[in-house]
């Protein structure tokens, strides 16, 4: 009990109040809110990877039967982008990836906006694709963006060039003079991982209206202040003239991040001067997934004898596709992923976002920290195997620990992966009797560690007391399935204002009447919005006691709120009902509300390590390790999974079944991009995998229950110390399967997802190491001088 | 010429074009938008109804092949106020979470309990071959399910 509430009543397994519609198909999700006077839009898409737009014209289209709206570049020529200004809604003189907007049409009908778009005449004359990092980079390759210098620069501080979009680089001691100790080993790899696809059951999809000269846009979005701000600069309106409105989100995983299909639909809306519904077919939505980006990387490690790891180069490259996007951004994560988990000597760490001729790629739950996490603990492993030591002695020895410093300076809290280590070794020893192996399978099992962050940032609370004693809390927040604004938030709401958590109405997002917030997404909505949601209702409380303490004749600082009532903290004397003391405040001093902000507190890194990066120093860390048991059947290269077990450090669980979900939920993901989800493009620029059918997902009968135990103590900012914990159980999957085939087959494992004709040629000896040869092994030539 | 067929116990009668998908009828003539449009080729199963006591996808059912037959859609399985055992058992397992799966779940689980009410962990699995779910990773869907039978721990 502190401040005059019980903060830890707000732990508990509340159940979820949207279950109830949602079971029984009454939930409206944005694909389902068009009514039939809604007009149908489709986008006119480019057909090649790249190209230069001779001759475009929709006049057919225009006048065919029931269009009523055709827009083209023209009318959105806004530039908008992360860190650059470097994307437009449609293509204007050059196609640089196929599936590229270049008009949109809205219709009477679905099929009559179809049909128009066969009237639609478009000269191009194509241009050689650039549809891998390694032909982009190049010497000599044709620039993407000829006009890169020219772009607005939106975040200062990062190197660019040809076809790098972003660089974002770390530098931290002497990594030349660590490599030419005579006392170190240099350990070297390369890894490599493809696409994975969201796949989130509702596409992307949006409903729009133009009223009062303003847009008014209700979209299935993880991000409606980015949606907001984007539409905005797109059509070249103020921000203020844009209002979007988050009904329930049918998955996310990241994909919703970013603002894709409004200002489309904004714009027709204004022309048409109608209603505009704008719904991804799910072709459409697979074929410009803003995917987990494939990336390649080379990691180099100067490691004693006894095991200290003094020097570590390593260089990514993220494809970005045709524009920079999320990526950009994402260049931040490599620091703090794969320059996490160990304490290392001297580092440098160069992380390139690189323009390709292929569909943009976006920000995918636990994003670059996935295959960051493989690439680092399959070279932590392939780096015990040179030294002669033990994977789990070697990790209890170089996890970082309190005191220690990250790749970017900062000085890291508390001692969190060792002690989760210490207890996966203790609750699993790997000399415990196994059930034997099956003739012809190879067992492996392996240990893993991971390091990811809390995405803070800007979010803001409103709490309004109602007079039947209910509180409605305003955010920005959305459900994106997660169940964070139908539990976390409710409950802890509740706690601080000593009421039942029913009695909290949760409005979600509504750019109109809630405060400004970053958006749903790495594993923030608990900790940012429920830091600012208490600090609305420690507002709140002070108003109330400072009335109450009228009423009960005693001092505020004597108070507390206890299931509705306000009484004295020593039990003496009488209490107040809540509901009267809200009468009394209203008489006196007006309805009683509470508002709240929260930001990261920005935790520092060391002056001049890191340059190009958004986020210095992670504010809020977060840790997993992982352990998986898996067979391996030798004439198919099939994987079973036989168990897995995650020991995640959630620092305080506010609703722990909802958390084993998540966990359950992330993992599977996880195994899916571990075991067989991967896009891959064509000659034309296509994806492979344009559906259900060829893009698998994992189904009931592949997953395992995962066991789960939840680490709680770590040091944490988030209300009651919690950390999100929906974001992170993806994190070290790929790693964990990674590692366990390595051990089960002998065999070097540096590419996911491991498909069986990948493990088969594994296990023949057709697949070496990889090696990347446009990865140079001086790091100093991966870098923009 | 109109297509007949009963509708969660009602009769109607379709007079658009025989070839619309029964997901596209029920969603666009009726509003019943609890079947989702996900995949549209029969592989997620989020769009399942019964026919004829049969779950099958209504996404790959043209609506002219309805025709005096009886379909129940997600909203017409129970009433809210009493609703299905299985949506009882969900709820209280706290199983879901972005929700779109879940009418054509019940849908389908609803059938597989009638055939067989007793199925084992793996009969459950096997049950949902056709059901894909993106947010779960389905072990609390099979949870729930397992919870109606009595000592469902001692057959999991």
């Amino acid at each position: 009990m502190s401040d005059g509430y019980d903060a830890s009543a707000a732990v508990l397994d509340y159940p979820r109040r949207d279950a109830q519609d949602k079971l029984t198909g009454r939930t409206l999700y944005t694909v389902d809110r068009a009514g039939p006077e809604t007009l149908k839009a489709v986008l006119f898409r480019s057909k090649i990877a790249a190209g230069r737009i001779v001759r475009l014209d929709v006049e057919a289209a225009c006048r065919a039967p029931g269009v009523r709206a055709v827009v083209t570049a023209a009318d959105a020529p806004g530039q908008f982008g992360l860190g650059i200004a470097d994307h437009t809604i449609f293509a204007s003189d050059t196609i640089r990836h196929h599936g590229e907007p270049i008009a949109a049409i809205a219709a009477d009908s679905l099929q009559q906006a179809k049909a128009a778009m066969d009237l639609i005449e478009l000269d191009v004359e194509p241009l050689p694709a650039l549809l891998t990092v390694e032909a982009a980079l190049a010497k000599n390759a044709r620039e993407i963006h000829s006009d890169w210098k020219n772009y607005e620069i939106l975040l200062e501080g990062a190197k660019r060039g040809g076809n790098v979009a972003w660089e974002a680089t770390v530098e931290r001691g002497d990594t030349d003079a660590a490599f030419a100790r005579d006392d170190v080993t240099i350990v070297e790899g390369c890894y490599r991982v493809g696409r994975q696809s969201h796949v989130p059951f509702e596409p992307r999809a949006v409903n729009a209206r133009y009223e009062d000269g303003r847009f008014n846009i209700e979209t299935s979005t993880q991000v409606p202040w980015t949606v907001r701000s984007v539409t905005a600069r797109a059509l070249g309106v103020p921000e203020s003239h844009v209002r979007v409105t988050a009904p329930p989100v049918g998955g996310g995983f990241g994909l919703k991040f970013d603002c894709t299909l409004e200002p489309y639909a904004a714009i027709l809306a204004k022309k048409a001067r109608r209603s505009v519904s704008l719904i991804n077919s799910r072709r459409e939505e697979q074929l410009t997934c803003l995917c987990r980006e494939n990336a390649e990387i080379r990691i180099r490690s100067a490691v004693t004898a006894s095991g200290e790891i003094v020097g570590r180069e390593a260089t990514v490259l993220m494809d970005c596709g045709a524009y920079g996007g999320e990526q950009v951004f994402l260049t931040t994560m490599t620091a703090h992923t794969l320059g996490g988990n160990y304490r290392t000597g001297a580092i440098k760490l160069a992380s390139r976002a690189v323009y390709t001729n292929t569909q943009p790629n976006g920000a995918f739950r636990a994003c670059n920290g996935v295959y960051n996490t493989f690439a680092l603990e399959r070279h932590t492993d392939e780096i015990c195997k040179a030294i002669g030591m033990d994977t789990i002695a070697f990790r209890r020895q170089n996890v970082i620990g309190d005191g220690d410093l990250g790749a970017t300076g900062q000085v890291f809290e508390g001692d969190v992966l060792r002690p989760m280590l210490e207890r996966m070794a203790e609750k699993y020893p790997y000399d415990a009797p196994a059930e034997p192996v099956r003739d012809g399978w190879l067992r492996g099992r392996a240990t893993t560690v991971g390091t990811w962050f809390i995405f803070v940032g800007p979010s803001s609370a409103t709490v309004n007391l109602n007079a039947d004693g209910s509180a409605t809390l305003v955010t920005s927040g959305v459900e994106i399935g997660s169940g964070s604004m139908m539990q976390a938030l409710p409950q802890i709401v509740a706690s601080e204002l000593g009421i039942e958590p029913d009695a909290v109405i949760v409005k979600t997002a509504d750019t109109d009447a809630s405060g400004r917030d970053l958006g749903v997404g790495g594993g923030r909505q608990t900790v940012s919005l429920g830091a600012a949601s208490t600090q609305a209702c420690a507002e709140i409380r002070k108003k109330l006691f400072s009335v109450a303490s009228e009423l009960l004749q005693t001092e505020p600082s004597r108070l507390i709120l206890k299931e509705g009532r306000i009484e004295r903290r020593d039990g003496a004397g009488g209490s107040v009902g809540l509901t009267e003391v809200i009468a009394r405040a209203e008489a006196t001093v007006g309805p009683v509300s509470g508002s709240g902000a929260f930001t990261a507190p920005g935790v520092a890194a060391m002056p001049g390590c890191a340059a190009g990066h958004f986020i210095d120093a992670i504010d809020i860390p977060v840790f997993a390790v992982h352990d998986c048991e898996l067979d391996i059947e030798v004439a198919t290269g099939r994987i079973v999974i036989r168990d897995y077990r995650v020991i995640q450090d959630v620092g305080r669980a506010i609703n722990p079944r909802a958390v084993y979900s998540q966990v359950q939920g992330g993992v599977v993901q996880g195994l899916g991009y571990a075991l067989h989800e991967e896009i891959t493009i064509n000659e034309e620029g296509y994806f492979d995998q344009d559906g259900f059918e060829t893009y698998r997902i994992p189904l009931a009968e592949d997953v395992v229950p995962v066991d789960l135990e939840m680490y709680e103590g770590a040091p944490s900012i988030g209300p009651l110390g919690a950390k999100g914990a929906g974001e992170v159980p993806i994190l070290n999957v790929g790693a964990t399967i990674a590692c366990a085939v390595a051990n089960a087959t002998g065999k070097p494992v540096s590419e996911l997802p491991l498909t069986p004709p990948r493990v088969l040629s594994l296990l023949r000896g057709r697949t070496d190491a990889l090696e990347l040869e446009h990865i140079s092994r001086n790091w100093r030539d991966n870098v923009i001088s | 010429m109109a297509i007949e067929f009963e509708l969660n116990g009602e009769i109607v009668h379709y007079h658009g074009d025989p070839r619309a998908s029964l997901l596209n009828a029920l969603r666009e003539t009726y509003w019943l938008t609890g079947a989702k449009v996900v995949c549209e080729e029969g592989f997620c199963g989020a769009c399942t109804v019964h026919v004829d006591g049969e779950a099958v996808p209504s996404c790959l059912r043209p609506i002219g092949l309805i025709a005096n037959c009886s379909v129940t859609t997600i909203e017409g399985l129970a009433e809210p106020e009493a609703p299905h055992r299985l949506q009882t058992a969900f709820r209280e397992h706290d199983v879901v979470q972005c929700g779109m799966c879940f009418p054509g779940m019940v849908m389908s689980l609803s059938k597989l309990l009638e055939d067989n009410p007793t199925p084992t962990r793996e009969e459950v699995k096997h049950g949902l071959v056709g059901n894909i779910c993106r947010c779960t990773g389905y072990e609390r869907i099979v949870d729930a399910v397992m919870s109606l039978q009595d000592n469902s721990e001692a057959r999991a």
